[in-house]
């Protein structure tokens, strides 16, 4: 939780009013928009979220609505602000970075080459950790914020199935930017290649894994592995589809990419992790969920 | 929506199933009974909700403390969303049921897309449009379909 000048603590309404509305991740996330056409609106102000979630117009009305979705989040013991933190965690946006490229944006575009010395492309095997932690952080995300709802193993199927606008993007941003881009068409089974092979001790020296090490079930590292791996085993044949349904390739994302990042192919390998250190797309979307549920959630309760 | 296969729903379904028993240490939800002066388990409201018919589908989407949410859909269309919140503890969120009753019940208008009633002075039911079809006689309606009888027996 961050605060603002003057003590005032951040609230989930400040949170979407500070989320940007050009730059990188949107960018980014725009140019994924053939995978989710139309499906995804880019929220930037709380009250206009407000006014399309419940499609009411009454201020009065729509004030008890923000106090209450505001009230929940600030309630600690509901686990949205746990939510919240696990969707930052999993981004590791070098901030000063993005801004530096937004300073430096040649014409339309930014220039790869401009970055070249702040870039390393990551070792496979980060890389392999990486999408994975954000998997599993999409999934506790998921238990955190909406519960287990309904009663049956089928209830739980059907709430699944009802990912969609800022959610689905959310997908396929780790999908496209975390696997294809830096993996290849061949990502899942390469990383679980690599997952197999992974050590407690290897996982333990991950930056993202200490800070979220509290939240993935297991008594030790060595359970938590078993957990991050069984999460990726039981989620591959979900990518898979996602890939084959929307015809998804590295080059077809690459060249949406392309619209925005001028990079050679020489210097592909880079690419990745300037998406990696300038986008923030897991806590843009990830904010847009928790508010669009608390706005639900709170209208429904007053 | 992202469209799962059978198999891939039901593995994933496993997959966080696991997680909701490792984290939240999930009960039989029968046992669970109200507790007098703080929000009951969301869980304990599911089977009060309207069942499935015809070609109308109910998807449980939230389940927290003190709330249960679903849509309601048409031929695959959300057209609105059910929900039972326990309002107990919440001063003044009772006083707007005082213009109308619904199969019994205290009832009120709560904006211009939904229709709640109040069942023992602390579970509100409510009904929301999320389509323009979807009239305040339909809300109505669906408010009558909860199983509201059972919520009032609730322990």
């Amino acid at each position: 939780m961050g605060f603002f000048g003057f003590g005032k603590k951040e609230n989930i309404a400040d949170m979407v009013n500070a989320l940007p509305s050009s730059g990188i991740t949107v960018l980014s996330l725009k140019a994924l928009d053939f995978i989710v056409p139309g499906g995804w609106s880019n929220y930037t102000n709380f009250d206009e979220m407000l006014r399309s979630v419940t499609r009411e117009n009454d201020e009065t009305f729509l004030a008890s609505v923000k106090n209450r979705a505001i009230e929940l989040y600030e309630d600690s013991s509901q686990g949205y602000q746990s939510a919240m933190r696990l969707y930052r965690l999993v981004d590791s946006t070098d901030k000063a970075l993005g801004t530096a490229a937004l300073a430096d944006k040649m014409s339309e575009k930014f220039s790869l080459l401009s970055f070249l010395t702040y870039l390393t492309p990551k070792a496979d095997k980060a890389q392999v950790i990486d999408l994975t932690l954000k998997l599993i952080a999409e999934l506790l995300a998921f238990t955190k914020i909406n519960g287990i709802p309904g009663d049956s193993f089928n209830d739980f199927i059907k709430a699944l199935g009802e990912y969609a606008g800022e959610s689905r993007m959310r997908m396929a941003g780790l999908v496209c930017f975390d696997g294809l881009i830096p993996l290849g068409a061949g990502f899942i089974n390469f990383s679980l290649k690599h997952l197999e092979n992974f050590t407690p001790s290897e996982l333990a020296d991950n930056t993202t894994f200490k800070s979220m090490r509290d939240e993935i079930p297991g008594d030790n590292d060595s359970d938590k592995l078993g957990f991050i791996r069984r999460g990726f085993v039981e989620t591959q044949g979900w990518m898979k589809g996602f890939i084959a349904e929307h015809h998804l390739s590295a080059n077809t994302v690459i060249d949406k990419i392309r619209a925005f990042v001028d990079v050679t192919e020489d210097k592909l390998d880079y690419l990745a992790a300037f998406l990696d250190i300038s986008t923030n797309y897991f806590e843009h979307t990830g904010t847009q969920t928790l508010a669009a549920r608390l706005i639900e959630r709170a209208v429904n309760e007053i | 929506m992202i469209k799962f296969s059978k198999q891939r729903k039901t593995i994933i379904a496993i997959l966080l199933l696991s997680l909701c028993l490792s984290l939240l240490s999930c009960g039989s939800k029968d046992e669970v009974s109200i507790p007098p002066t703080t929000p009951a388990a969301g869980g304990i409201f599911n089977k009060f909700f309207p069942k499935k018919t015809g070609d109308a589908d109910i998807v449980f989407i939230q389940e927290k403390s003190g709330f249960a949410e679903a849509k309601l859909k048409k031929s695959g269309k959300e057209v609105a969303t059910l929900s039972i919140a326990d309002i107990v503890g919440r001063s003044g969120a009772a006083d707007k049921f005082n213009s109308m009753t619904i199969a019994g019940y205290p009832a009120a208008q709560s904006g211009s897309q939904g229709t709640a009633l109040l069942v023992k002075n602390r579970f509100q039911v409510q009904v929301r449009s999320k389509d323009d079809g979807f009239t305040a006689d339909d809300r109505r309606q669906w408010l009558e379909k909860f199983d509201l009888r059972g919520l009032e027996n609730l322990k």
